[in-house]
């Protein structure tokens, strides 16, 4: 199963991305509140694995366990995801652990889950700069390195259209 | 000139990017007219937005999260952007950034600092440098300590040249820096002193803090 977060409005998503989500996929867009993490860290030392915080995305971490591919299709913004699509990524935290471990030479999360899963993101947007995509393409790989991800693509798509034609 | 400190910790009370600004206060005050805004979950004002529109320097000081800026902070930043493209503000605004990070190594922090400069080219505003500190947790517990001293002499060196560019309001090199203090010795420490002790305070053991959720629903 992928879980697919995206930051479309519904007109863009129902031309464009209809035809992208399968039926076993499990789809996040913009409907409903989220709130903000709050850097409380209640997901790791008060209700362990779980967000603390009472709305409907307080059970990212499991949904992402639960998951074989995580997709983010998300507008370039500054060369990260957008307000929305990073605010559902922040509330995976629970997915790891606060504990440390060394990769590379780097400090990392320890994985709360033994699975792994694989992690793709499509960027869109109009003139995206070359500095936005050099970063948008690190930061994917720094966050497939903290997820633990078994492999990640970034895929970049002036319009929409061209999203469409990934599937 | 006018200084716009900005904590954009999303914490509601005490926070480690609140307490890297006090420690840049002092050496950025004399002469200059200091304010501090709060972004946390709650937006800022319409009218807060002309004020830093208006500023000559801008310091943004935030966690890092998932190696970028936390969601509360980013809206704020396109919001900013939006409001610059209505109102013309100060054309020669410059800005610079304080990050700290939960992990080790400072430089975890410099896709962060690409993402600040990405903005400012966004919205006309001019990239002065970014100050990224790593073992951010670890500033609650130190902040008694003087800049400069211990563990915190690498974040002193890197905090003088950071004040030394906003008042020469002048583009350097970012710095990305860690504690002089051991990686293990850390490690340990927030092992046992921060999240094992936060575990008991909730009444659950330390193995309780690995608890797998997902399978349990299942």
């Amino acid at each position: 199963m992928r879980l697919i977060v995206h930051d479309l409005a519904e007109p863009e998503y129902d031309a464009w991305l209809s035809g992208f989500c399968r039926e076993t996929d499990e789809v996040i867009g913009l409907e409903g509140d989220i709130r903000h993490c709050v850097g409380c860290f209640g997901c790791w030392v008060r209700t362990p694995g779980t967000c603390v915080l009472k709305d409907s995305y307080k059970h990212m971490g499991e949904r992402l366990a639960a998951c074989e591919e995580f997709v983010l299709i998300s507008r370039n913004v500054y060369g990260g995801y957008s307000p929305f699509v990073s605010n559902v990524l922040n509330r995976t935290l629970p997915y790891v652990l606060p504990y440390f471990t060394t990769k590379n030479g780097e400090t990392h999360h320890q994985q709360r889950y033994e699975r792994q899963i694989r992690f793709t993101v499509h960027f869109y947007g109009e003139g995206m700069t070359g500095a936005e995509r050099e970063t948008a393409q690190s930061l994917v790989g720094a966050n497939a390195l903290n997820l633990d991800a078994s492999g990640y693509t970034v895929a970049f798509h002036d319009t929409l259209v061209s999203l469409k034609e990934v599937q | 000139m006018r200084i716009a400190l900005v904590n954009g910790s999303p914490k509601g009370g005490a926070s480690n990017s609140g307490i890297l600004l006090e420690k840049l206060k002092p050496l950025i005050a004399e002469g200059n007219e200091l304010s501090v805004y709060r972004v946390n979950v709650k937006p800022l004002k319409p009218e807060q937005y002309g004020e830093l529109n208006e500023a000559d320097v801008l310091v943004l000081a935030f966690p890092l999260y998932f190696d970028a800026i936390p969601s509360h902070l980013l809206r704020m930043l396109v919001e900013f952007e939006q409001y610059r493209q209505s109102k013309q503000g100060n054309t020669d605004l410059i800005v610079y950034a304080l990050i700290n990070n939960g992990f080790y190594e400072g430089h975890q922090c410099k896709i962060a600092a690409d993402i600040v400069s990405n903005w400012c080219s966004r919205s006309g505003l001019r990239f002065g440098m970014a100050v990224g500190h790593g073992a951010g947790e670890m500033f609650k517990s130190l902040s008694r300590v003087p800049l400069g001293k211990g563990p915190l002499k690498n974040l002193g060196a890197a905090m003088h040249q950071l004040s030394a560019a906003i008042h020469a309001r002048s583009s350097a090199e970012s710095l990305f820096i860690q504690p002089n203090f051991p990686r293990i010795a850390w490690r340990l420490a927030a092992t046992h002193s921060f999240w094992h002790a936060q575990a008991k305070k909730n009444g659950l053991r330390p193995k309780e803090l690995r608890r797998q959720a997902f399978q349990q629903s299942r």
